[in-house]
């Protein structure tokens, strides 16, 4: 199919499906209002995988549809455009899926790929611990194989989306002997268990995206293993350096929008004849062309032009940026911005000032990722 | 979408990096008297031909294009190469762009390297009956042009530099000179050019050159942190330096794909280069900059010498931020091009 066929045919399904039930979920559920409406977008997750929109980039053999990267990005772009809402089955989508494609058995792509690709299985991830943020392979969740399973016990933190997943990827520790990256096991968690509690964060904007997860003796399959135990660094390692350029082209439409509601803000209300606010709206939308053309020029890159720097390079450029955007839009309503609604109700621009503090430090901080291109990039030495 | 030079591309770029390692004459400032003269010019005009890339073949040039100016652009800018390129080469383009007839005389000494050009885009030039008379300062490799094109109402006109008062000035930035241009009844030829257009690809070609000089600042930086030792150890081991020199790759990479874009819409019509000309100059001289100040700031004492190069890396970013809109006037610029108020 040519791109702008293709393009058709991903609005007109858009249109068609974001009607009914689903038409109040339009502009729900983005960053920051990532607990609103969950019901409605876990069936609005099923219906895209009934219309075959989940795993685009996925191998024919694998089950998906093998689109190459330029219809990747229209679907996003469309949904952007649409007002879709946030997806709740990105992290199946995006993290556990690829790393089955590149790590999994025939046995374990064959059990999890349809679910995801359906939308009909959600996925959380278990990497962060209270002791284990920025020096990951200090996680220290122990898994032991007895009995015929994995027995987990430990805590996890910051996991998003807990509450609604089905299931967990969890980094834990197989081997307490070996040298610490080496211990750790990548193993597939079933949530709905007794040994599995959920207790939610609430978080500086007094909502809750975000939750700690604790194991007490939770169980895992012992086949439930993505490669073999002692691999898990490796494992989920491998999958931080896939290609990112076509979700995060699709996340730049997002932040286009919340550029253009604070423009209108600032428009409405005569702040953009302050200088100083004229200054910042330009350099805000100056910052977006070039995370634009940045993100456009690393896609379809061959691999290992700059191995695990690239999504390095992009989020020390778009987390800076959407945290500045934050700063712009409550600086833009002024005094009302210093005002709630009842029961601590934020509007778009303080919930985007708070939740925006969030987007230097997950998904590896600021520091680590210059960490990350000082040494991988650069080849400075380690400290 | 993933840019990278063509074959041919790649060629010349390496052809232009082979001749500035190995024909580079140690100059390390424009020299007005004698630059004519110097075998580098020489062999970069008439053994590369690089004037003439974008100057139709039948006219002497090689029959390339802007992109490929732009690659050429960046190799020289990457080592401060004193030579009057950047506004010679453009011309050829500019020029084979308008009314090639109208500019005939020109293209032929344009592309061999016999005729150099500078640009008149400021000042308060008037026309009348086909002269032209007014005072421009600034005029960025002015002091070696013998063909002056200067915008007005417009479009650009040629004046011969026997028919205006050249005064060379003294420049921060001792590896591109600049003239104050004085016309007074000039005959001047109408090339029937854009000359709005060919301050966006004068602008364009700057940020392309500004991210080649940038990258020589981060790689010189980097090596330099790696083999310096204090405390016993490399200074590059220390994170404090280390997220700096991050912090700067960061926005190399971002820049080096702001000016592909640039010289995209210029070379090739993809995207608006009414925006992009501007926001391409202000962010990778803006990126340039910062990395030359960073450079000498983690070069040390030695970066503050004369002998080390950070100094003509600083004074060309300065130079290059300060000439064809500032960086508050293109962000304006491209507020209001953009349609942001």
């Amino acid at each position: 199919m040519e791109d702008e066929e293709f393009r058709a045919a991903v609005r007109e399904w858009l249109a068609a499906n974001l009607s009914g039930e689903f038409a109040a979920l339009i502009g729900k559920g983005g960053p920051g209002r990532e607990h609103e409406f969950v019901a409605g977008r876990l069936a609005w997750e099923r219906r895209l995988g009934e219309g075959g929109w989940i795993g685009l980039g996925w191998p024919v053999r694998d089950g998906g549809r093998g689109l190459p990267w330029s219809q990747q990005v229209i679907f996003y772009e469309e949904y952007a455009r649409a007002g879709a809402p946030g997806r709740v089955g990105h992290i199946g989508e995006q993290l556990l899926g690829p790393t089955l494609l590149m790590f999994g058995t025939p046995e374990q792509k064959a059990r999890f790929l349809p679910g995801i690709r359906s939308g009909t299985q959600m996925w959380c991830q278990g990497y962060s611990e209270p002791g284990a943020g920025s020096d990951l392979a200090a996680a220290a969740t122990r898994a032991e194989l007895r009995d015929g399973a994995w027995h987990l016990n430990g805590q996890k933190i910051w996991t998003s989306l807990a509450h609604v997943a089905d299931w967990c990827f969890v980094l834990a520790r197989t081997d307490s002997e070996a040298e610490r990256h080496r211990g750790l096991s990548y193993l597939l968690v079933p949530m709905n268990q007794p040994g599995v509690e959920i207790r939610p964060i609430v978080q500086i904007t007094g909502t809750s995206e975000f939750n700690e997860v604790f194991f007490d003796d939770a169980r895992a399959d012992a086949d439930a293993i993505v490669g073999a135990p002692g691999d898990g660094w490796r494992v989920a390692m491998g999958t931080l350096g896939v290609e990112r350029g076509v979700s995060t082209l699709g996340q730049q439409l997002g932040f286009q929008r919340e550029f253009e509601s604070v423009l209108a803000q600032a428009r409405g209300n005569g702040n953009i004849g302050d200088p100083d606010i004229a200054a910042r709206i330009a350099d805000a939308w100056i910052g977006l062309q070039v995370m634009r053309i940045t993100a456009q020029s690393s896609l379809g890159a061959p691999a290992g032009t700059a191995p695990g720097t690239e999504a390095s390079i992009a989020k020390l450029l778009w987390a800076p940026w959407h945290q500045r955007l934050g700063e712009l839009a409550v600086d833009v309503a002024g005094a009302s911005a210093t005002q709630t609604g009842p029961d601590y109700d934020l509007s778009d621009a303080q919930r985007l000032f708070l939740h925006t503090r969030a987007d230097t430090i997950y998904g590896g901080s600021s520091e680590i990722q210059r960490n990350i291109i000082a040494e991988r990039g650069l080849g400075l030495p380690r400290g | 979408m993933y840019e990278t030079d063509s074959p041919e591309q790649a060629a010349l770029r390496e052809a232009v990096r082979d001749f500035c390692r190995r024909h580079a004459d140690g100059a390390d400032r424009v020299d007005q008297a004698a630059w004519a003269a110097r075998p580098a010019w020489k062999r970069l005009t008439g053994e590369l031909g690089l004037t003439g890339l974008a100057i139709d073949e039948r006219r002497g040039g090689m029959g390339a294009g802007f992109a490929e100016v732009a690659v050429a652009a960046e190799e020289l800018g990457r080592v401060l190469l004193p030579v009057p390129y950047l506004s010679t080469a453009l011309a050829g383009a500019v020029l084979s762009e308008g009314d090639p007839e109208a500019a005939a005389g020109l293209l032929p000494g344009l592309a061999s390297g016999a005729l150099t050009a500078a640009f008149v885009f400021t000042g308060d030039i008037t026309v009348a009956g086909g002269r032209l008379s007014g005072t421009a300062g600034n005029v960025l490799d002015g002091g070696e042009a013998a063909v002056f094109l200067v915008r007005a109402e417009g479009q650009l006109y040629a004046v011969r530099a026997a028919d205006a008062t050249v005064t060379a000035a003294g420049t921060l930035d001792q590896t591109r000179s600049q003239a104050t241009v004085t016309f007074r009844d000039s005959p001047a030829l109408a090339t029937g050019a854009d000359g709005d257009r060919a301050e966006e690809l004068m602008r364009v070609l700057l940020a392309a050159e500004s991210v080649a000089a940038a990258e020589h600042c981060l790689d010189v930086t980097i090596a330099h942190l790696k083999s310096r030792q204090q405390f016993g150890r490399p200074i590059g081991s220390f994170q404090a330096l280390k997220h700096r020199c991050a912090d700067l790759a960061v926005e190399v990479f971002s820049a080096r794909a702001t000016a592909r874009a640039a010289v995209a819409a210029a070379a090739f019509g993809q995207g608006d280069l009414g925006v992009l000309a501007p926001l391409a100059k202000r962010y990778c001289v803006d990126v340039f900059w910062h990395v030359a100040a960073e450079m000498i700031q983690l070069h040390g004492g030695i970066g503050f010498t004369w002998e080390h190069e950070a100094h003509r890396y600083l004074k060309r970013a300065k130079t290059s931020q300060l000439l064809l809109g500032s960086p508050g006037q293109l962000r304006r610029l491209v507020a209001h091009r953009a349609g942001l108020y």
